[in-house]
């Protein structure tokens, strides 16, 4: 066993701990902990795929940005009275559960169905991309795609004002009742 | 396939594999959880799941324009995280609790 297949093995591991554990759990706190841990673990899983500038941002965006955002609105909250954390009503809780397990099944078949006939034609599996890709995304991003990088700075932008009006409209979380 | 070189040489099959329990998983908190701000993290476990498989075929097809998709979700994901929780935010202001029976009208 190399030592990039081993690394594969563990990184799946801590990932699906993680994800398992955000949506098992029922204090959200520690929901937005093994959410960040899944995060760090995705984005170590990029690093094994030569893609090092998006395990940056993602490292950067998401176990960063985005968790602290979920952590300070929790904290906003105080929600230590949870009682009905999942579902009520054991048939539809068992109804969607199967509905889950089904689309696991039926994901997980198509692809071990299909990759086999995607390697044998089309692209080699030669055609790897190897070495840093930083600066072969920056190439396409602005040339290729930069009308949507534009629109995206413009959406954030947009996103940005919507949220401090929502946040904010009738007095924000010290509103008078 | 046998089942010794499973476990042995990592290939496209293995990144998608592990992308699709990921996005189920996310799935199944989003249908099972009662609290909106885990159903949003559910979401970004769907998301995430998305971009690690289009980084595996990015890497696999020699392509970079999986990558530029991955760079637009990030950034889309981010704002609709934040949206969302402003919303969460004045529901909280409103019922004093983030239980999703109080979407169920959506109005006022």
């Amino acid at each position: 066993m190399t030592a990039d297949v081993f690394l594969f093995w563990f990184l799946a591991i801590v990932t699906l701990a993680g994800g398992l554990t955000t949506i098992m759990i029922t204090n959200p706190i520690y929901s937005a902990l093994s959410l960040a841990f899944t995060m760090v673990g995705v984005s170590a899983l990029f690093v094994t795929l030569n893609a090092y500038f998006l395990a940056g941002v993602q490292l950067i965006v998401y176990a960063g940005a985005v968790t602290v955002l979920f952590v300070m609105v929790l904290m906003m909250f105080d929600l230590k009275h949870e009682v009905t954390a999942f579902t009520r009503g054991k048939i539809s809780g068992m109804v969607k559960s199967g509905i889950v397990a089904v689309l696991a099944g039926i994901l997980v078949g198509s692809i071990s169905l299909t990759t086999d006939i995607f390697s044998k034609s089309g692209a080699a599996p030669e055609a790897v991309i190897g070495g840093d890709t930083t600066k072969e995304l920056g190439k396409v991003l602005f040339s290729k795609y930069i009308f949507g990088f534009e629109a995206l700075g413009i959406l954030l932008l947009m996103v940005a004002i919507g949220a401090v009006a929502l946040a904010r409209s009738k007095g924000g979380t010290h509103a008078k009742q | 396939m046998p089942s010794s070189d499973l476990f042995l040489e990592v290939g496209l099959s293995h990144y998608l594999v592990l992308s699709a329990i990921l996005f189920v998983a996310g799935m199944a908190g989003v249908l099972l959880r009662r609290n909106a701000i885990v159903i949003l993290m559910s979401v970004e476990l769907m998301l995430n799941a998305v971009n690690l498989s289009f980084v595996a075929f990015s890497h696999y097809m020699g392509q970079m324009d999986g990558q530029i998709m991955v760079f637009f979700v990030m950034t889309i994901a981010a704002a609709e995280v934040s949206v969302g929780l402003a919303i969460l935010v004045s529901i909280f202001k409103r019922y004093k609790e983030v239980n999703i029976r109080f979407f169920e009208h959506l109005k006022g």
